[in-house]
């Protein structure tokens, strides 16, 4: 790739970037959210077309996307050969489809069952099938976007297992992440990119996470609050609690969270944990009790869609959920004179980038929309707060920021559940960690016995 | 978007297409367009009766039209306008034939009759949402026909004035009739009702914490629901408020302008007003607008018929165009354009 260059309106996306991948090598393509990463493997990809520069591959190009792109109700052979059906006459050939899809995963050593439907499996083995997928076209380069972002540690493992295997056999394999630890365990080479620019060409076996991670902000990364000793009593209780349906919901869960103190909840995407947090924001039925006595503050897992009003200003959002809180309500009135003095303060105290407090939030960035919900949930300091990745696709400047609010809220006496699917998050903030695997909790650490190589186990279902 | 086409897209770009297509029409008819708008105009604005017919246009048009923006600013799309507003006249047709209170009280009551007919006719959908899931969009346009039959059925029978020879309430005495503003016009005071209405609604819209709701249900339910707005409470109360807008026009139009009521009330004024609706973008003061602009359009039509040639029709023609206009619009500027970084 050679002097790269994509605009969008308002925004230089990619800027004047030369990126080579060779044959045999894992190029790992790390970066904050919008630095221009993903513009980047979709121009190699074809998908986007670049403003300036040229792409030149050897062969065909082959992408896996972060969200899986396969039908849940077909079978896994058939999701592998749609679009390049073997035909018999006008009926796809199946036997030969199947034999197809069988020889391809033996020679890839990707084990699989061609005739389970893709929807009932664990979505460490759909990415599977995504990546035999592609693997069918016999890809000479192969781009791969945040591929274990739903992974749990040892699916993480079997995948750059996988990965590595591949490019011994002479793929040229290109990885968009921002986990920096896989990064240094299985890359080759680093690329860094900022503000659409590449500002860093590192060799794995010359550098370190925090060498990346300074290179990623340009500058040192804000440090999160300290953790200070506070007095515990109890304040969210949480008894043999079941809710919702099927795989994912939460089975006879038993905890208990006290004021001034973070509770970590570990465990890989879809094990029970939105079950659990709707179940506390009282949004579906639950068997059990939950003792709480205040209105919690959440964060919800989908800032979009469950947490802002992505049309609405600064202002607006700043009240949401709160309208009906006494000094907020007055009669039948909005206090609009107070959604604007809140605004301003949670954009005071989280540091939100905007350029006034009337734009709509849908302008603004993912870590300055996380800012607002989070700031919204800790202007009133609330006695219990749930918050559910809270720094989920979120630049690490404002993760840093986010970690450092809750961590003060904590300090000053709040009782707060963290469920979050990265577990440096968990180890960063929680004063104890509990793992929920298929509905149950399953381990229960405290911060000053804890075992990470015991809670990668139990989070994938190993006894520890 | 290029600024030119940001410009067409907008209510200046609707307007322009509605004047080139009615000057195609005319053309195609066999007049011009300076003979066909010249006659329009004239038949609209060129004197206080015509000025007067268009208003009076204009005031059954706001009525459903206010009652559809709140509805759907709730995110509920309310087609039922037609049938509250039917159901709003019935009751008020059948309370003022039949009222014997103080003479002072006889419009108020009316106007809470039709008020109340409306209302109930739109949180019944409401109530079909947010119990059963009932999509409202079948939902409303049902009870359209359903109300018609209740209506049918009524005026024909039991409430069918003894004198009356086709099917019609008794009719209203002349003391609960709505004073008009220029004499000898079907143009009464509400106008001025409805323009209160649509300035009260601004208000809510703004101001208040049911408004406040409304909107976040209209934009983001499911963010909405997860942030204390009691939905289904919501559901019911914005399709029965909007239902009584849309009935309080129907019982303005029995108390001003027919008296009685019957089933020939509205010409389709529940269907034209969704077009009103989005013509003024969701926001009652622009609604006001673009009812004036249809009120132009169906008062000007009938002139634009006798003296340009140009047959009434080509009215309905445009609008519903506009509302295919609209829709496409709408359609379009979902889906924009954002950058994949």
């Amino acid at each position: 790739m050679r002097g790269i260059r994509k605009a969008y309106p308002g925004v230089v996306a990619v800027n004047g970037v030369d990126l080579d991948l060779y044959p045999g090598e894992i190029h790992a393509l790390v970066g904050e959210n919008g630095a221009g990463k993903s513009t980047l493997s979709n121009i190699a990809f074809g998908e986007v077309k670049a403003d300036a520069g040229t792409v030149k591959a050897s062969g065909s190009v082959g992408l896996v996307h972060q969200h899986f792109e396969l039908v849940g109700r077909l079978r896994v052979w058939q999701n592998i050969v749609l679009g390049r059906e073997p035909r018999k006459g006008l009926r796809i050939d199946e036997a030969a489809a199947r034999k197809m899809v069988t020889d391809l995963a033996a020679k890839n050593g990707l084990e699989i069952d061609p005739d389970a439907f893709v929807e009932d499996l664990p979505i460490g083995v759909q990415q599977r099938v995504e990546l035999l997928r592609e693997l069918e076209r016999e890809p000479t380069v192969l781009l791969l976007d945040e591929p274990t972002a739903a992974l749990a540690p040892a699916e993480i493992d079997a995948f750059f297992a996988t990965i590595t295997a591949l490019a011994k056999r002479g793929t040229a394999i290109m990885i968009v992440t921002h986990k920096l630890q896989e990064v240094i365990a299985y890359s080759h080479k680093i690329s860094v990119m900022r503000h659409g620019e590449l500002v860093a060409k590192l060799d794995t076996y010359s550098t370190s996470v925090d060498d990346i991670a300074r290179a990623m902000v340009g500058g040192e990364l804000p440090p999160v609050a300290e953790r200070e000793p506070t007095t515990l009593a109890p304040c969210l209780t949480i008894d043999d609690v079941t809710a919702g349906t099927g795989g994912s919901r939460a089975d006879g869960v038993t905890l208990e969270v006290q004021s001034g103190e973070i509770v970590g909840i570990a465990g890989v995407e879809g094990n029970g944990q939105t079950a659990l947090a709707d179940a506390i924001a009282k949004m579906i039925d639950y068997e059990g009790v939950i003792g709480l006595d205040s209105k919690p503050a959440i964060v919800p897992q989908d800032r979009h869609r469950e947490a802002l009003v992505m049309t609405w200003s600064i202002v607006d959002n700043a009240v949401l959920g709160r309208q009906h809180d006494p000094g907020i309500q007055k009669g039948l009135l909005l206090d609009g004179a107070r959604a604007r003095r809140d605004a301003e303060a949670i954009k005071e105290r989280f540091d939100v980038r905007a350029a006034n407090l009337d734009v709509a939030v849908k302008t603004l960035s993912g870590g300055n929309q996380q800012k607002i919900v989070v700031g919204r949930a800790l202007i009133d300091d609330p006695k219990f707060v749930l918050a559910y990745n809270p720094t989920r696709g979120i630049d690490v400047g404002a993760a840093a920021l986010v970690q450092s609010r809750l961590m003060q809220a904590r300090n000053a006496g709040a009782a707060i559940l963290l469920i979050s699917f990265e577990l440096d998050e968990i180890l960063t903030l929680a004063d104890r960690i509990l793992v929920m695997y298929r509905g149950k909790v399953v381990g229960n650490f405290s911060r000053a016995q804890v075992d990470r190589a015991a809670i990668g186990r139990l989070m994938a279902g190993s006894a520890a | 978007m290029k600024p030119a086409l940001r410009i067409l897209s907008g209510p200046a770009g609707t307007l322009l297409l509605v004047v080139v297509m009615m000057s195609v029409v005319m053309i195609v008819a066999g007049s011009t367009p300076w003979a066909g708008f010249g006659a329009l105009f004239g038949g609209a604005l060129g004197g206080p009766h015509e000025l007067a017919e268009t208003l009076a246009q204009t005031t059954a048009l706001l009525f459903p039209a206010l009652g559809i923006c709140l509805a759907f600013r709730a995110g509920l799309f309310n087609i039922g306008a037609e049938g509250q507003l039917l159901l709003g006249g019935l009751a008020a047709g059948a309370l003022g034939a039949n009222f014997t209170g103080p003479g002072w009280l006889a419009v108020p009551m009316i106007l809470a009759a039709g008020i109340v007919g409306g209302g109930l006719w739109g949180a019944l959908a409401g109530w079909m949402k947010s119990r059963f899931n009932a999509n409202e969009i079948i939902s409303t346009l049902m009870l359209n026909y359903v109300a018609i039959s209740i209506a049918n059925y009524l005026v024909a029978g039991p409430l069918k004035s003894p004198l009356a020879t086709g099917a019609e309430t008794a009719p209203l005495p002349a003391s609960s009739w709505l004073p008009t503003l220029i004499p000898d016009t079907r143009l009464t005071i509400a106008l001025l009702i409805a323009v209160g209405i649509a300035a009260l609604l601004q208000f809510v819209f703004a101001r208040t914490v049911f408004g406040y709701e409304l909107r976040a249900l209209g934009e983001a339910p499911e963010a909405a629901r997860r942030n204390h707005v009691d939905i289904n409470r919501l559901t019911w109360m914005a399709m029965g408020l909007s239902g009584a807008i849309a009935g309080l026009g129907g019982a303005a139009i029995v108390a001003g302008e027919l008296h009685r009521f019957n089933t020939q009330l509205s010409p389709g004024y529940g269907f034209t007003a969704i077009a009103v609706a989005l013509v003024g973008d969701l926001h009652p003061l622009w609604i006001c607008l673009a009812a004036f602009g249809f009120g132009i359009l169906e008062a000007g039509g009938l002139a634009m018929q006798a003296s340009a040639g140009v047959p009434k029709d080509a009215i309905h023609l445009i609008e519903g165009i506009i509302i295919l206009v609209l829709a496409a619009k709408r359609f379009v500027s979902t889906r924009v354009e954002v950058p994949a970084v």
